[in-house]
């Protein structure tokens, strides 16, 4: 390769890479700038402005950054319900994953027919998922309750208990365990044989051969459920919304008012709050600015996770 | 214990245990008991894992096809089985509608996600450029972005300046544009196609789109099935965009948003919903049984081992 | 591309970014009505029913609208809900409707004063309608917001009082309850207890028990939610204070909280057979004129009986008020036929025998003086009772506001934390309820 200058030859053969790359790329560029950087400015852009869908925007300054941290009573107990999520609901979906996809490696009689009965809930619709559940567990009517009140057991409220809401919507994550489920199982395959067989060599009970072989191969997987079920996490909103609204009962005729969060704001999550604010109280400058703490804290939680695991760059050598 | 499962088995099952010397008749009585009792625990496991997750599906079933009255207790097992309410929700106005909807929808976003993501995630595991890793990480953000981050200028834009409200449009035409995702996934399953193949490629004088197509996609195959798989389930699944693009017009509605209607116009009819529900739940899972072997494959192909 | 180039191709995008948004955002719509009337033209009409007999009714009065205007088609839609317009309204365009009817009065604020709906002030001028004298008080009041007229009530609803007359029998009542200490009484008396529940309650008083709402309780006190400045009165209003004192006697007196919302929580749905006044779960319900029809419909095993509800013992003169609310309907005001549009607005709304066989039809108070004076008015005992109750002068509605029902929630919020003794503070409570109206409405002006 010569030193100094830059052969012609290979200043356009440059420029045509250059080219070819650009061309591969064009899609995902103009959909990044235009469905990812120009809606992301004008979010910021409207958050600062006061308009209602209807009349022409005008500036409103710090107002509606001040009204939602200060004065909207619906906020902070969504930002508290959706850090329960983060923490709650990711991890024991993580672990149950973890449970599940380990059961199936084991289970020897008809795996596949298994593999599907806990593979297929996954695969429910979020809103037909979530009107079934509802409907399981009506505290009054439904089956569920029945049952445990058959046997004696208590009989939570569920869907209309503001302490049982979110568990409940926990529960209906478990229920579509199947993703995880998946990706453990090829994990946990993958495991080399020789390194279970060398640990029971060493003497290694089953618990140790978990923890010193089993769980550091499917690390990467592990970090993989986390980062993916936080990123869900922040977009929670139909299994709330739509569990809420028919826990709830109302039904929008004879003008009853719709309770966000039903019972007592208990399943709210920001992204509900951007359809309250923006297309239901005509406020759109109000809901950019919840849209933006959305973003932040995707943002936040994703540099955090990604710091530990920066393999997702992993690139050919 | 054969070993002629296929390869999502158990990979290995003691065969000996670790404590008593091999081969003594004690030993043998012993692993014998264990590996019973074993058996007996992963299977009763199995077992209560595997009705937590198909009751919910009995029960939807069963209510589905009750009477209007009986739907309304808190009753079990239907005492007549009213079959007829399937086809009171099929024929349901707008039902075939938000079928038709949903299919659009779903099929064409497919298409478009994948063919316009696959050269963008040619390229990210292919070719060396600057700016590549920063690409990559403008493509992990963008998966991390929740939509309604950014729904309300969108929404502006497709309604007021496009006016493209109430149709499901503004769903559509994005995905022709990547979806980060599917990018993310190709481009992990794309670096593990060895260069031998591309250098072989250039070697024969075949530019980059020509290996694109004629060499990487053909092994490319599963991880495709799968990522369209992915795609297909997010978009049939999808109920806040079309909530938020194609509410106004219930000739756009999709099955999840018609669904919720449903419930609106039908409040009292627990046993049509759920009939609805298991009318929306059903194609995916016919899918699903089709597709399993590419899906399952795909998934662990895509290199989520990171 | 260097560094510098890039932040400034940022720059420009951003600029031209902000510029295109700017430009996009004017609101719609010219105000004036310049169509032809009289040319053949299809509008598109959306309202919110949905049940069976409702669509029946409703598509009955438009093909009589068809009838008697052959060149104007009518495209209709129901089930339609107020997101939905609120979406349809703001983007305009070729799928907007061109009338509209909603069953919440709540929005009426905010179309009125963004013009989403059209004024209609002229066209009721130009077809000589003087509102006042057409239509009732109170459905006039919900149907404006601060002096800009942009709907019409489209029948109407009045609240009352529903009561078993078989359990009241049983339990030795002779006449419905007029005071708050009468109704006190009688529902103590018919309130039978089994185990740790009821076999039967006399009155669910918690808030969430379907149509016991804070803003229909309240109505019985004739509560002001605004001042004349516009700024929230509950904390000021003594009506409201005497309301939630009253309102958590009833349920100390009934069981405590506690105990009646675990027998709320075995209620059937509100709208079908299993609604817990029509199963005997409760003897005495607050409820809307549809409830005598839906009873009936059920089966129901005992006689409906149906008055006013009670009042406050200090108000016994003004018995027979309740709380009133009604669908409104509007013209669009991105609409291109708008006149096409008002001809079918005001013969639902003004036209008696249209309004009469509607109201006859789906049970609802009609909405007009005329129609309520129609001799082809089908009115039982019952649909009577609320149509004296929908035009007793006393009789109040939740006014406008500019970001819709919002206050409403805010004081029904409070409602939910203190009847379970979550906030025991009355008087913080409601000073509370009024700090967070205002600031609402402070932040939508």
């Amino acid at each position: 390769m010569s030193a100094a200058t830059v052969h012609p030859l290979l200043k356009a053969k440059r420029r045509r890479a250059t080219l070819r790359n650009l061309a591969f790329l064009s899609p995902w560029l103009i959909g990044f700038s235009v469905f990812f950087a120009y809606p992301l400015i004008s979010t910021v852009y409207f958050s600062f402005m006061k308009y209602d869908g209807f009349t022409s925007p005008t500036w409103n300054g710090l107002k509606n950054w001040s009204y939602v941290f200060n004065d909207y009573p619906f906020f902070w107990p969504a930002l508290r319900n959706t850090l329960w999520l983060v923490l709650v609901m990711v991890s024991t979906r993580v672990v149950f994953g973890l449970g599940i996809g380990l059961l199936i490696t084991k289970i020897k009689t008809a795996p596949g027919l298994f593999r599907t009965a806990f593979y297929l809930p996954y695969l429910a619709p979020p809103v037909a998922a979530t009107m079934a559940f509802a409907f399981l567990l009506n505290p009054g009517t439904g089956p569920v309750n029945r049952i445990l009140g058959d046997f004696g057991l208590p009989t939570p409220g569920w869907f209309n208990d503001p302490s049982w809401s979110k568990p409940a919507l926990t529960l209906l994550a478990l229920w579509g365990i199947g993703d995880l489920m998946v990706i453990f199982m090829a994990a946990l395959l993958d495991v080399p044989k020789e390194q279970y067989e060398a640990a029971e060599l060493d003497g290694a009970g089953s618990w140790a051969r978990f923890r010193y072989v089993t769980l550091p191969n499917i690390s990467p997987i592990v970090m993989f459920a986390v980062v993916t079920g936080v990123i869900q996490t922040m977009q929670y909103y139909t299994q709330p919304l739509v569990a809420g609204k028919v826990a709830s009962g109302v039904i929008g005729g004879s003008g009853q008012q719709f309770e966000p969060g039903y019972p007592e704001k208990s399943t709210l999550t920001l992204p509900q709050l951007v359809y309250n604010l923006g297309f239901q109280r005509f406020d759109t400058g109000s809901a950019c600015v919840i849209a933006l703490v959305l973003f932040a804290l995707a943002m936040m939680f994703t540099a955090l996770l990604m710091r530990r695991r920066s393999g997702f760059l992993s690139a050919e050598d | 214990m054969t070993q002629t499962h296929s390869t999502l088995t158990s990979p290995s099952s003691p065969s000996a245990p670790a404590v008593l010397p091999a081969g003594s008749a004690d030993a043998k009585r012993a692993a014998t008991r264990r590996a019973a009792l074993q058996w007996i625990a992963v299977h009763s496991l199995g077992i209560a894992a595997a009705l937590f997750f198909v009751l919910p599906f009995v029960f939807v079933f069963l209510t589905a096809v009750m009477t209007d009255n009986q739907a309304l207790t808190g009753d079990l097992w239907p005492t007549t089985w009213a079959w007829g309410n399937f086809g009171t929700v099929w024929h349901t106005p707008g039902f075939l509608t938000w079928w038709r909807n949903t299919l659009l929808y779903a099929g064409l976003g497919t298409v478009l996600a994948v063919a316009s993501s696959l050269p963008v995630a040619y390229a990210l595991a292919k070719f060396r450029f600057r700016g590549r890793n920063v690409a990559m990480m403008l493509v992990i953000s963008t998966m991390m972005l929740p939509p309604q981050v950014i729904i309300v200028p969108m929404y502006l834009f497709w309604a007021k300046q496009l006016g493209l409200s109430g149709t499901l449009w503004p769903l559509i035409i994005p995905m022709a544009f990547g979806d980060a995702f599917t990018i993310f996934l190709l481009r992990q399953f794309l670096l593990t196609i060895p260069k031998e193949y591309t250098d072989a490629a250039r070697v024969d004088g075949c530019g980059e789109l020509r290996t694109m197509l004629r060499v990487v996609l053909p092994m490319a195959k599963p991880a495709i099935a799968a990522v369209a798989l992915f795609q297909f389930f997010y978009c049939w699944n999808d109920y806040f965009g079309p909530q938020i693009y194609a509410s106004e017009n219930p000739a756009a509605w999709t099955l999840s948003y018609g669904l919720e209607s449903f419930k609106g116009a039908h409040h009292t009819n627990w046993n049509l919903t759920m009939a609805a529900t298991v009318l929306v739940m059903a194609p995916v899972i016919v899918v699903f049984f089709f597709a399993q072997k590419a899906f399952i494959e795909g998934v662990t192909l895509t290199g989520v081992k990171g | 591309m260097s560094g510098s180039t890039k932040t400034t191709a940022v720059a420009i995008a951003a600029a031209a970014a902000i510029s295109l948004l700017a430009s996009a955002c004017t609101g719609s719509s010219n105000n004036t009505a310049t169509d032809d009337p009289n040319k053949d033209v299809t509008i598109t009409f959306w309202h919110g029913w949905s049940a069976p007999n409702e669509v029946k009714a409703i598509n009955a009065n438009i093909k009589a609208f068809e009838k008697v205007h052959p060149n104007i088609h009518v495209k209709v839609q129901g089930n339609i809900t107020d997101d939905k317009i609120n979406q349809a309204l703001r983007a305009g365009g070729s799928g907007a409707p061109d009338v509209v009817s909603s069953f919440t009065t709540d929005n009426v604020g905010k179309f009125c004063s963004s013009k989403a709906f059209a004024d209609l002030t002229p066209f009721l001028k130009k077809s000589g309608i003087d509102p006042a004298k057409t239509f009732p008080k109170t459905m006039l009041e919900y149907t404006q917001f601060e002096g800009d007229r942009c709907a019409l009530p489209l029948l109407g609803d009045a609240y009352g009082l529903y009561y078993n007359k078989d359990a009241f029998k049983a339990a030795g009542i002779t006449s419905p309850p007029r005071t708050m200490s009468e109704f006190k009484a009688d529902a103590i008396k018919l309130t039978k207890t089994k185990g740790d529940s009821y076999s039967q309650l006399g009155f669910m008083p918690n808030f969430h028990g379907y149509e016991s709402t804070t803003t229909h309780l309240a109505a019985q006190w004739s509560p002001t939610y605004f001042d004349t400045s516009g700024k929230s009165n509950v904390a000021t209003d003594p009506a409201f204070a005497s309301m939630f004192s009253w309102h958590q006697d009833m349920v100390k007196s009934l069981g405590g909280f506690a105990k009646l919302e675990k027998y709320r929580t075995t209620f059937g749905d509100e709208w079908d057979a299993k609604n817990p006044f029509q199963t005997g779960q409760v003897a005495m319900a607050i409820d809307g004129e549809w409830r005598a029809g839906m009873a009936a419909d059920a089966g129901v095993k005992f006689q409906v009986g149906v008055a006013p509800f009670p009042v406050p013992d200090d108000q016994a003169d003004t018995y027979g008020k309740g709380y009133t609310t009604g669908t409104i309907i509007g013209v669009a005001n991105t609409s291109a036929k708008k006149n096409a549009a008002w001809e079918l607005v005001k013969y639902m709304t003004t036209d008696t025998d249209a309004v009469v066989s509607f109201a006859n039809a789906i049970h609802n108070v009609p909405s007009t003086y005329a129609a309520l004076k129609s001799p082809k008015l089908k009115l039982d005992a019952a649909a009577k009772t609320f149509v004296e109750i929908a035009q007793n002068p006393d009789s109040t509605t939740t006014p406008a506001s500019i970001n819709g029902g919002t206050y409403q929630l805010t004081l029904q919020d409070f409602g939910y934390a203190y009847e379970a003794g979550k906030q025991t503070d009355l008087a913080a409570g409601l000073k509370g309820v009024d700090t967070q109206v205002d600031k609402d409405i402070a932040q939508a002006k």
